[in-house]
């Protein structure tokens, strides 16, 4: 499985000198993008066992804080990095907590964490004088980063595919990391019987919003990037579609894996620009993969694998 | 102001009871079968453009058109049971994420026949009443009258008949049900598709007040949603509470303050009441 994975990483490094398409070096942009949204929602939804549906409302909190500090306060990007990220933790511990003190589950947790987050989005698309309202806000500026042999613009297409691919690295390392510790051990004891594990003395509060609150950071993490890339933010990125379409990349890929989100979300973003198909019947392509996973292989792809191991 | 809030408080029951409606079905299906059917927005959708076709292509008479539309959202309703819903029985993740994908089926199969160019019905009910200074538009009380009688109707039906007693028998103990003799793979379906029987009846009704578009539905189930959660899952006039909570408190939200932010607060309401009373307004207190 790590050489599987460790291979793949190498095949993405050098994947650049083969591929020269601009479009396919797009896609694996949003791609990686994607992947790393899925990986952090996973740590949420399938490690924990809490189906967030604030995901997105991070992703575009952060999108928009950086914009606004930059454009608007000529800030430096990567501190302004940091202040987006303080802010998602904050708001993803008020989420969190409220959630989690009235002890609400399943579905009950879906909807407040929705809730939440469309009364962000209704923020984004009314604070005109500052979010510029529904049209967004446009961004030229470019990231730089300073390093000993020159400063490095991300401007085009192969510095983009690296910064993103270096940004799917770190959020996968960072959640397996934490899955690998005793957090992980805990959340998993909180996610099969949270009862019972209350009685076993993990604090079933703390850990489901340490959980949270990573994820949403490390969603946060993407968002900041994915502005500045495709150049403009704008309430959509709030919106429950985007939220909808992290968890059908986690359910393509295989919910108890942290690759299968990557696999999955790499899939999903690729598919629809492989078919040649009119926007509508896309859409309906898209619909009709969902139903078609979710019906015939509910434990996603890496189900699949590793079934089909146990079986031989 | 009394008269703005008063004709707002109107307005706000008319949306309210078109949210009860579809949180009826909601609220129904969630009860027998354990999943939030979410397409049911789109099945609102569905025949709302349906009844558009039959009454302004087809020239059929408002009430026969609205059957007819009611016919074939049943007629989706069903087959879509029979091909993807029965799956998904008692999964509440699976199902959720089916009748996602159905609505984007849906929409992206209106959007390709009927494109985004908003459908008018030309005037099914012209006028309007005057009553101490208001003005009510004669078609939206008749649709909230509608409304009121169906879901009083199923109310009926459901504690008077047989056949809703077993639901309401299946909703607590699903295998004691079965063993009374209670045919509950029948009797989930009936639900399924009554509930996309009154998506599309909203749907219907909804076509004759305001303009269609491919997406209307997303808005309405959401609320929906709303509106049965805040009323407790599974109380049948709670639905029609809800709704109308969630359209008064809209409507009347955005007299002080910013109507930009009027879906923001049922929202809020919604949030504080299930942090009170989880199970609902109207639901058992467990």
């Amino acid at each position: 499985m790590r050489l599987a994975i460790l291979g793949g990483l190498l095949v993405a490094l050098i994947a650049p000198w083969f591929v020269k398409s601009d479009s396919t070096l797009a896609i694996a942009i949003y791609g990686f993008m994607a992947a790393s949204l899925a990986v952090s929602f996973n740590l949420i939804f399938g490690f924990s066992g809490q189906l967030s549906m604030f995901h997105a409302a991070s992703f575009g909190v952060s999108a928009y804080v950086v914009t606004i500090l930059v454009t608007s306060y000529g800030w430096n990007f990567w501190l302004a990095i940091p202040c987006a990220l303080a802010l998602v933790v904050v708001l993803s511990l008020i989420v969190g907590t409220i959630c989690f003190r009235f002890k609400l589950k399943e579905f009950y947790f879906a909807v407040v964490t929705l809730a939440f987050s469309e009364v962000l989005r209704l923020i984004t698309l009314n604070w005109n004088s500052v979010t510029n309202g529904s049209l967004g806000i446009t961004v030229v500026e470019k990231p730089a980063l300073w390093t000993p042999w020159g400063t490095l613009t991300f401007s085009s297409g192969v510095s983009w595919y690296y910064v993103t691919l270096a940004l799917l690295v770190v959020v996968f390392v960072i959640c397996q990391r934490v899955l690998g510790s005793w957090i992980g051990q805990c959340l998993a004891a909180i996610r099969l019987n949270d009862q019972l594990g209350e009685t076993l003395g993990i604090d079933v509060f703390k850990y489901k919003l340490l959980s949270f609150a990573i994820g949403s950071a490390l969603a946060g993490l993407v968002g900041a990037f994915y502005g500045f890339y495709a150049g403009f933010v704008e309430p959509h990125y709030l919106s429950i579609t985007l939220g909808l379409d992290i968890v059908a990349m986690v359910l393509l890929g295989g919910i108890n894996s942290l690759i299968g989100p990557v696999i999955g979300a790499l899939l999903l973003t690729a598919l629809p620009h492989m078919i040649e198909l009119s926007a509508e019947l896309r859409i309906a392509l898209y619909g009709a993969i969902l139903i078609f996973v979710i019906l015939v292989m509910p434990k996603g792809i890496m189900g699949l694998l590793s079934s089909r191991k146990n079986a031989a | 102001m009394t008269q703005l809030i008063l004709g707002q408080l109107l307005n706000g029951i008319i949306v309210g009871s078109l949210y009860g409606i579809i949180a009826l079905g909601v609220t129904l299906t969630f009860g027998l079968t354990g999943i939030v059917n979410f397409a049911l927005g789109a099945f609102m959708m569905l025949g709302a453009y349906s009844t558009w076709y039959l009454y302004d292509v087809s020239h059929l008479p408002y009430p026969i058109a609205v059957i007819g539309a009611v016919a074939i959202v049943s007629a989706v309703g069903y087959v879509s049971d029979l091909t993807l819903f029965r799956f998904t029985r008692g999964n509440l993740v699976n199902g959720l994420l089916v009748s996602i994908g159905l609505i984007s089926v849906f929409e992206a199969l209106i959007l390709a026949a009927f494109t985004t160019t908003p459908k008018d019905l030309t005037y099914v009910m012209p006028g309007a009443f005057h009553v101490a200074g208001l003005f009510l538009p004669k078609i939206k009380i008749m649709v909230c009258l509608v409304f009121l009688a169906i879901i009083f109707g199923t109310y009926l039906a459901l504690t008077r008949t047989w056949l809703g007693r077993a639901a309401f028998a299946y909703a607590q103990n699903p295998e004691a049900a079965a063993l009374m003799g209670i045919r509950t793979e029948r009797l989930q379906t009936i639900v399924v598709v009554y509930s996309t029987a009154l998506a599309g009846l909203g749907g219907g009704l909804y076509a004759s007040m305001y303009s269609l578009e491919p997406t209307i539905g997303a808005a309405y189930i959401l609320k929906a949603v709303e509106a049965a959660i805040l009323a407790g899952v599974g109380s049948v006039i709670g639905a029609l509470g809800g709704g109308i909570i969630l359209g008064v408190s809209e409507n009347i939200g955005s007299v002080f303050f910013p109507s930009a932010f009027r879906d923001a607060y049922g929202l809020v309401f919604l949030i504080a009441i299930l942090l009170v009373r989880p199970s609902g307004l109207f639901g058992d207190k467990s």
